[in-house]
């Protein structure tokens, strides 16, 4: 019997996959959208069309930026000293965008926190419990559909009949905690390399490199660090509260960094540091200082979103009367 | 001929677009948002870009030139390369709060098609 049963329910899983195959992806308005594409198009072409090519002469901007980038700032490359002198205003709001949508993305997936303080439910409720005694009445039709919802939530949940059927987005222990030996060794030797390239990326400041590319390698230490060895080698790093301190501290040292250009030398983002000897790892003045922060502040930013988003697996909304398991949702998606 | 590359920048920010109009599967809109992101990188880039020039680095010059005269001209634009610097990590942020977004309507509607996600649910 389940056997049969079984053979069908792979057949139906077949025939679903095959329709799936052939059938055509359902668009929205795929014409006005053709129409309005094309309007865009012809308008980037004309306007690609008179733009300066690769002949043309550079901007006043990046003239003087590559001027002032040796004598002002001791920087032999102007990117660094655009991004963190220059245009460090630019910069100072990209941060707190960055921070803003770090933030948003903590509250969009902050999952149902425990409870913190006592409510009082029950005692603000006793009288009217005490009112409508649930023991008190015994009608035998209540008293069977009670006994059917008690078998129905009760006894913990059975098992699926094939894994297939299992509920999309059910409350499950993680099956492979860790990668095999192989690459968990390779992570071993690879990750010290990586993290020693992004700290040099922003250390040596007056070669390309900087705050952001080392904030983005550091991310990728973590998740190489969780992708071998699993959530719990990391946990004591990845945490919320260690996180989101770090990062609003680089967040701090940013603003601190450019008001003292404001309070020392009168204009915002201004260089407030001494110059150190060009090509060292001090060079530069308040953009290393800036870059280094930028590190702090992209590197935890970014882990932070990642990390959300990977955590905010288990919280799905109940199935609306679909008990059948892996039907409806899962093929919504598409 | 960068001008290929400021062609093939506009079709992919079209693609995306095209991408972003039409499609009803909320990841996809997601990656079309992405592929116009990255048509901006393409062209900043192209636009830094100058004809038989080089990085942007005052370190060690090619032969025959001095930090200085490569500080008067030819290189590539190092403005719109801290653009496009910026630009990436607008990007990240971006398609981060969108897929967060994304999960969660998938979450409490059990579906990811924008065209279902209409009806009010408590």
């Amino acid at each position: 019997m389940t056997a049969t049963k079984g053979i069908d329910h792979a057949r139906a899983l077949d025939q679903a996959a095959a329709r799936e195959a052939t059938e055509r992806e359902p668009l929205h308005r795929p014409w006005a959208g053709l129409l309005l594409v094309g309007g865009v198009a012809v308008a980037l072409g004309v306007a690609m069309a008179q733009i300066p090519r690769e002949h043309a002469p550079l901007s006043q901007v990046a003239r003087y930026a590559l001027a002032v980038a040796l004598p002002q700032w001791g920087l032999t490359e102007p990117v660094n000293e655009v991004v963190y002198g220059t245009r460090g205003f630019d910069t100072f709001g990209e941060t707190f965008l960055l921070l803003a949508a770090v933030v948003s993305v903590i509250l969009i997936t902050r999952s149902r926190e425990p409870r913190h303080g006592y409510f009082g439910e029950e005692s603000a409720g006793a009288r009217e419990q005490a009112e409508t005694d649930p023991a008190a009445s015994s009608d035998a039709a209540e008293e069977e559909a009670r006994s059917a919802e008690r078998r129905e939530q009760g006894g913990g949940p059975a098992a699926p009949r094939t894994p297939d059927a299992t509920p999309l987005g059910t409350p499950a222990p993680e099956t492979a905690e860790t990668m095999t030996v192989v690459v968990r060794t390779a992570i071993r030797i690879a990750l010290p390399i990586l993290a020693v390239a992004g700290l040099y990326l922003v250390i040596w400041g007056y070669s390309p490199g900087g705050g952001f590319p080392g904030g983005a390698v550091l991310l990728g230490v973590l998740l190489l660090a969780y992708a071998g060895y699993g959530r719990r080698k990391i946990s004591r790093v990845v945490r919320p509260g260690l996180l989101e301190t770090i990062e609003l501290a680089g967040a701090a040292a940013i603003i601190m960094t450019e008001l003292l250009g404001l309070l020392l030398k009168g204009s915002f983002s201004a260089n407030w540091l001494p110059l150190a000897a060009q090509q060292t790892p001090l060079s530069g003045g308040i953009s290393q200082l800036f870059s280094g922060s930028e590190l702090i502040e992209v590197g935890t930013g970014l882990a932070i979103a990642v990390f959300a988003l990977l955590g905010m697996g288990h919280d799905w909304a109940r199935d609306s009367g679909d008990d059948s398991g892996s039907g409806g949702s899962g093929e919504d998606g598409q | 001929m960068i001008l290929v590359n400021y062609l093939a920048a506009a079709a992919l920010l079209c693609t995306g677009l095209y991408v972003l109009l039409t499609r009803r599967n909320l990841i996809k809109i997601v990656m079309g948002l992405s592929l116009m992101e990255a048509s901006t990188y393409l062209f900043m880039v192209s636009l830094a870009y100058r004809a038989g020039s080089t990085a942007p680095v005052l370190v060690s010059p090619p032969a025959g030139k001095t930090a200085r005269q490569l500080a008067h001209g030819n290189v590539a634009d190092p403005v719109l390369q801290n653009f496009c610097l910026t630009a990436i990590v607008i990007g990240v942020a971006v398609t981060a709060v969108f897929l967060a977004v994304a999960v969660r309507i998938a979450q409490h509607y059990r579906t990811l098609d924008a065209d279902r996600v209409r009806a009010m649910r408590g």
